[in-house]
């Protein structure tokens, strides 16, 4: 029993150590002098930290307007998830069947099993002549509509937990339904939006593919900066260990909010009928 | 014909229109990114589209699917995605069970642990394949270290096809592990305690309880996560461009990456859209699967 545990124990710290080690290494690269970076044996703790990588990461020339784009597209996509999203979600958590119910689950899965690049071909084409290509309104737009089902699962998982009778009594009191979502529904469902609205902005700051083929100078997002430094020939480990740690705080402290709600979104979809 | 519901006469009545009304707003935004899309993507795929070209497409029928079908990459690519998918799963399954299973048992900190072990998988995979690529510096990687100082020789790990293939299958599984050890996790929590007590006082040993119940009773679960991987390995993007972008050659690109690279990179769009409509018809029997393996687990 003891021996069982103590093995238990090892493995976990091991696996562990083992996830956290690439963040660690990431952060600590980013605060290395050169000297520091490309020294044999690694240095681990024994350097002295500078934040010279982050003033070179911030003089970029547009370090602030990507940054920003990548907020704003973040922000802008979830509030529209959350908002299409709990609509959806309260009438596939509250009707078994209605009609229009199957194909529209079938193209919520679409997204999840289908690789993004088969439908951003055509996304393309189409954006170009709509004048969305390159703009932060139409990534807005496609971020959201790739995000929406995963909002609309996590956010059916909230609305069902919460008791019909509620809703019948509001009902009783002749409460419209628009009046009962509003008022009744949304905020008892508070908690369900923070942490979906959390977890598909998660979805949203890490997003790609979508940038790297609809973006261009006016809309890139960070992580399309972050991979930019590696088409660079010459491989300075430090800005590019900073540009990773930028892109990674964020969710790092995020995730430590809804530490709670988090197992759920990070299955959501996979096992749901 | 509006569907029977079993809900009680009040909510019948005045709620019935509204709630499925509701699900507009979601309508409009799949047909724009699914729908749509799709459709216009298969009738793409039958006209001549060249982004570098500047002459108006014409219809050109099934020209696009015979070349892309006749063309070794089309093939190779496939070949090194189900290379990936296989070795990838033989991997990422067994550490996720196990993982679950030492989870499972519920040891003080348990929680702490479940939440640094779910970290990689929220990271940003751009930023976690630039990590790694640092990480598998041939001379100035940490790993080549670490292996050196019990004596293993520097590996150029992405300089060739194997090294370079399983260094891709190790930050994979390094972000999805975590994803098969929930799913995991999930189905074990969701197995009744009395069954392992009754297996006990029956004298049955750890292994056979594992082999007899607890590995049938988690095997839907299992299904599920296999049909999801192999999905997510045809979608596999974000560290495979970063890591190796496919290379040394193509030597290490799958069938969506090739895709992305004939729409733009090669720029032949028409038969990027072809390549498209041919992984769709791959996805479909693993999604159904998919579907009907998740009608088992709950």
């Amino acid at each position: 029993m003891i021996l069982k545990r103590s093995a238990s124990y090892s493995l976990l710290f091991l696996a562990s150590f083992l996830s956290l080690f690439p963040l660690f290494w990431t952060i600590s690269t980013s605060i290395k002098d050169r000297v520091d970076t490309y020294s044999l044996p690694p240095k681990f703790f024994s350097f002295t930290p500078t934040l010279k990588n982050y003033t070179s990461l911030f003089s970029l020339e547009k370090f602030w307007q990507i940054y920003s784009n990548s907020i704003i597209i973040t922000l802008g996509s979830t509030f529209i998830c959350l908002v299409v999203g709990s609509l959806a979600a309260y009438a596939l958590a509250r009707k078994p069947k209605f009609r229009g119910r199957t194909p529209l689950e079938g193209l919520m899965i679409a997204i999840r099993a289908l690789p993004a690049i088969v439908l951003l071909l055509p996304i393309y084409k189409l954006s170009s002549y709509l004048g969305l290509y390159d703009s932060k309104i139409g990534l807005i737009l496609i971020f959201a509509g790739f995000n929406i089902p995963f909002a609309i699962w996590l956010l059916m998982s909230f609305f069902e937990q919460i008791p019909v009778e509620i809703e019948e009594s509001a009902r009783v009191d002749g409460a419209s339904t628009f009046k009962m979502f509003t008022r009744i529904i949304l905020p008892l469902a508070a908690p369900g939006l923070v942490a979906t609205g959390i977890f598909v902005s998660l979805l949203s700051w890490n997003e790609f593919l979508i940038p790297v083929i609809m973006a261009g100078e006016n809309s890139k997002t960070l992580p399309v900066l972050v991979a930019s430094f590696i088409s660079n020939r010459t491989l300075d480990w430090g800005p590019m260990a900073a540009a990773a740690t930028v892109a990674l705080i964020p969710i790092v402290l995020l995730t430590v909010v809804i530490q709670r709600w988090l197992v759920a979104g990070l299955s959501s979809g996979a096992v749901k009928e | 014909m509006i569907a029977k519901v079993s809900r009680p006469n009040l909510l019948r009545r005045k709620n019935l229109r509204p709630v499925a009304q509701l699900t507009i707003p979601t309508w409009i935004f799949l047909a724009l990114v699914v729908l749509i899309p799709f459709f216009y993507g298969v009738y793409i795929s039958f006209l001549n589209i060249n982004l570098a070209s500047f002459l108006p497409p014409s219809f050109v029928g099934f020209d696009n699917y015979q070349t892309v079908l006749a063309a070794s990459e089309t093939w190779s690519t496939l070949r090194i995605t189900l290379i990936i998918t296989f070795i990838g799963l033989l991997t990422q399954i067994p550490i996720g069970i196990l993982l679950a299973l030492v989870l499972h048992e519920n040891l003080r900190g348990t929680k702490t642990f479940r939440s640094i072990l779910i970290t990689p998988m929220l990271l940003t995979p751009v930023a976690v394949g630039l990590t790694y690529r640092f990480m598998f510096d041939t001379d100035l990687g940490v790993i080549n270290w670490a292996l050196g100082s019990i004596g293993i020789e520097k590996v150029n790990w992405l300089g060739s096809q194997t090294s370079a293939l399983f260094a891709i299958i190790i930050v994979d599984s390094w972000q999805s592990i975590p994803f098969v050890m929930l799913l995991v996790l999930a189905a074990l929590t969701a197995i009744s305690p009395s069954l392992y007590e009754a297996a006990r006082v029956d004298g049955a040993s750890a292994s056979q309880i594992f082999r007899r119940i607890t590995l049938p009773l988690i095997t839907p679960t299992l299904l599920v996560i296999t049909m999801i991987k192999i999905m997510d390995f045809l979608k596999l993007f974000d560290t495979l461009f970063i890591l190796t972008r496919g290379g040394p050659g193509n030597a290490t690109t799958t069938l969506g990456l090739w895709t992305y690279k004939t729409g733009f990179v090669f720029l032949e769009f028409s038969r990027a859209a072809a390549l498209g409509v041919i992984i769709t018809v791959i996805t479909l029997p693993v999604y159904f699967l998919w579907r009907r393996a998740s009608r088992g687990v709950r």
